[in-house]
């Protein structure tokens, strides 16, 4: 949102007034900094058009009344106004708070993956699963959705129609552990209930989601609704591959976009955004992760997994870590 | 969440999930592995050498779809998009009168009799059901694709749609594959839309070459990488010692495993050698 500050009136330098009340004066101060032992008291009168996404603010000088402080506190509260607008500068021990605090790691639930990961899936983070055909990479998805559920809901984004409940409730008993068939029952009924699916089939459909979920998020937040902690899109690479390539850049665009906003949704709400990938034949005869060079900057985690011989055991390996060296692998198994 | 559209509950799923029906195969064993049958809802791709029976199949599953709910069946319509020209009528015909007498073969005589008088029992209404597409390049397979929407929408029976075979026309005289790679996924998102939005099951029919790589050779599809995440299962159909098998390669809740077919005068039924088996044991 655009928002643009208008003065009417003089002043070097001015702050701003709150506009949560349409109309109502309050005071500021204007310090003129060629003369600092003078400064203006002004009223200040602020008004926000709807339509126009534009505060005035008029100045009409007043005798200088007010103590120092309490201009001062008429200026930071003008300074919060501004920032809500857009996010304000944060210190790196604020960041470091906020990550102990609000980022937590969500354990996917297969062994071999979360010791890679450091834990699991941590929260702020878009992670990437690439791999060819049959790999595992939708077991991995339904895995984590099926332990992660358990904690705070899930949104399944499906473009590959293989979004299986039953599979899911197949993994949900698996590590049920031993309790009374009712029981198990209802924690199967809670648990599911917490995974949110819904089929995508254009890039236009996934970012209208994901601005429809962002409002959604913005609003659960002020009420204290249920909270996401885990988004999985299964799989990108199928909304993106008609569009990418070519002589208009648009899918590019459309691509970094989409990760750029997925990103944002992944700090602002604390959760974590777990997408699919497939492979393409590079150079040599070897493999590579689709969606080209533009995409491999965008998550912050890459891992690529290949499946052994037609078996249950599958293996996974760092392609990219934020805080771990890549090149590790690791072996987990899916079991029917 | 109910201010975002389509968004549901797996658990709402789960019980939609396990009353959804499958089409049957007409092999027992094949439709054993599959939790009975080709699932409604998903594109499943069918891939194979040539001669293994997959047009066979595709024409079984045409005609299986119309076997009336009374009988365990969809009591649907089929769609037959043909790129190869390797539909044959007089095949369809028979592999309908094989589906019909298999139906009549659970009544008794004298039901038997009064049954296969009734119109909708002849070969010709199974024939009538089955709405073929011949299409002769890759613009007119784009074509019918986009077609199928609005189709779809004016014959809301239809609850099969076999494309036989499915990158026959990208395979040559494509110039740009970058190009072509766009179009395929452009087309496979579509595919996987009409399978979701109108609950049908979409069959991809795809050739197979061998692949030879670290040592040993192995089958893989027709297009490689680049087609092979656009299908939510994968069934590969391959010959053992004289016998035909399938193989399921991909598939989101199904654990990989093989059954033996057989393509006979009447369709595809269970192998005939697995019942000599079975004794010898």
């Amino acid at each position: 949102m655009l928002t643009r500050f208008r003065v009417e009136g003089e002043g070097e330098r001015s702050s701003m007034a709150e506009n949560d009340d349409l109309g109502i004066e309050r005071t500021a101060s204007i310090q003129n900094p060629t003369k600092p032992s003078s400064s203006i008291g002004a009223r200040v009168r602020a008004t926000h058009d709807d339509d126009e996404d534009e505060v005035r603010v008029s100045l009409r000088p007043v005798l200088p009344h007010s103590s120092s402080d309490l201009i001062h506190q008429e200026a930071a509260r003008a300074l919060s106004v501004m920032d809500s607008f857009h996010q304000p500068w944060l210190t790196g021990v604020e960041l470091l708070d906020d990550a102990n605090r609000n980022k937590h790691v969500l354990p996917t639930g297969l062994e071999g993956i979360d010791v890679l990961l450091g834990g699991g899936l941590r929260e702020g983070q878009l992670i990437e699963i690439a791999g060819p055909s049959s790999s595992g990479k939708t077991q991995v998805c339904l895995h984590s959705a099926s332990c992660i559920a358990d904690k705070g809901s899930v949104m399944f984004l499906d473009t590959c129609n293989s979004f299986s409940p039953n599979r899911i409730a197949c993994m949900v008993n698996q590590f049920s552990g031993p309790l009374f068939k009712e029981a198990k029952e209802r924690r199967l009924e809670r648990i599911m209930s917490s995974i949110l699916c819904q089929p995508i089939y254009d890039i236009f459909e996934l970012l209208d989601t994901l601005h429809q979920l962002e409002s959604t998020l913005k609003h659960t937040v002020k009420t204290g609704g249920y909270k996401i902690c885990l988004l999985i899109i299964d799989s990108i690479s199928s909304l993106i591959a008609p569009i990418l390539g070519g002589k208009s850049p648009q899918g590019r665009l459309l691509m970094v976009s989409a990760g750029i906003v997925l990103k944002k949704l992944a700090h602002e709400f604390n959760l974590a955004v777990l997408v699919t990938n497939h492979m393409v034949g590079g150079e040599g005869g070897i493999i590579k992760p689709a969606l080209g060079e533009s995409w491999k900057n965008i998550p912050h985690v890459r891992l690529v997994v290949s499946r052994d011989q037609q078996s249950n055991v599958f293996t996974a390996t760092v392609l990219k870590h934020t805080m771990r060296a890549s090149g590790r692998t690791a072996k987990f198994v899916i079991h029917n | 969440m109910a201010i975002i559209k389509l968004l549901r509950t797996a658990w709402d799923m789960l019980s939609e999930e396990q009353m959804q029906q499958h089409i049957t195969t007409g092999c027992e064993d094949l439709d054993h592995i599959l939790r009975g049958g080709i699932h409604c809802g998903e594109v499943t791709e069918v891939g194979g050498v040539p001669g293994i029976g997959k047009t066979q199949l595709g024409i079984q599953l045409a005609v299986n779809v119309q076997i009336p709910v009374e009988y365990g069946g969809h009591g649907g319509q089929a769609v037959y998009i043909d790129t190869e020209g390797s539909f044959m009528v007089e095949r369809a015909h028979q592999i309908a009168e094989g589906c019909i007498n298999g139906i009549l073969d659970n009544f008794t005589d004298h039901d038997r009799k009064i049954l296969a008088c009734q119109e909708w029992m002849q070969p010709n209404s199974f024939l009538s059901n089955i709405f073929y597409f011949r299409i002769c390049s890759y613009t007119e397979q784009i074509a019918v694709t986009n077609y199928l929407e609005k189709f779809l929408k004016e014959h809301k029976d239809v609850k099969i749609v076999v494309i036989d075979s499915v990158t026959f026309h990208f395979r040559q005289d494509f110039d740009d594959l970058a190009c072509r790679t766009r179009i395929l996924s452009g087309m496979s998102l579509k595919l996987m839309k009409l399978a979701k939005t109108n609950n049908l099951a979409v069959v991809l029919l795809n050739q197979v070459t061998t692949k030879y790589t670290e040592g040993s050779f192995h089958l893989t599809l027709a297009l490689g990488d680049s087609w092979s995440h656009s299908c939510t299962n994968r069934i590969i159909l391959y010959w053992n010692a004289n016998e035909r098998y399938a193989y399921i390669d991909k598939s989101p809740s199904l654990p990989s495993a093989s059954a033996p077919y057989s393509v006979t005068s009447k369709g595809i039924r269970n192998s005939t050698s697995h019942c000599k088996r079975v004794r010898m044991m």
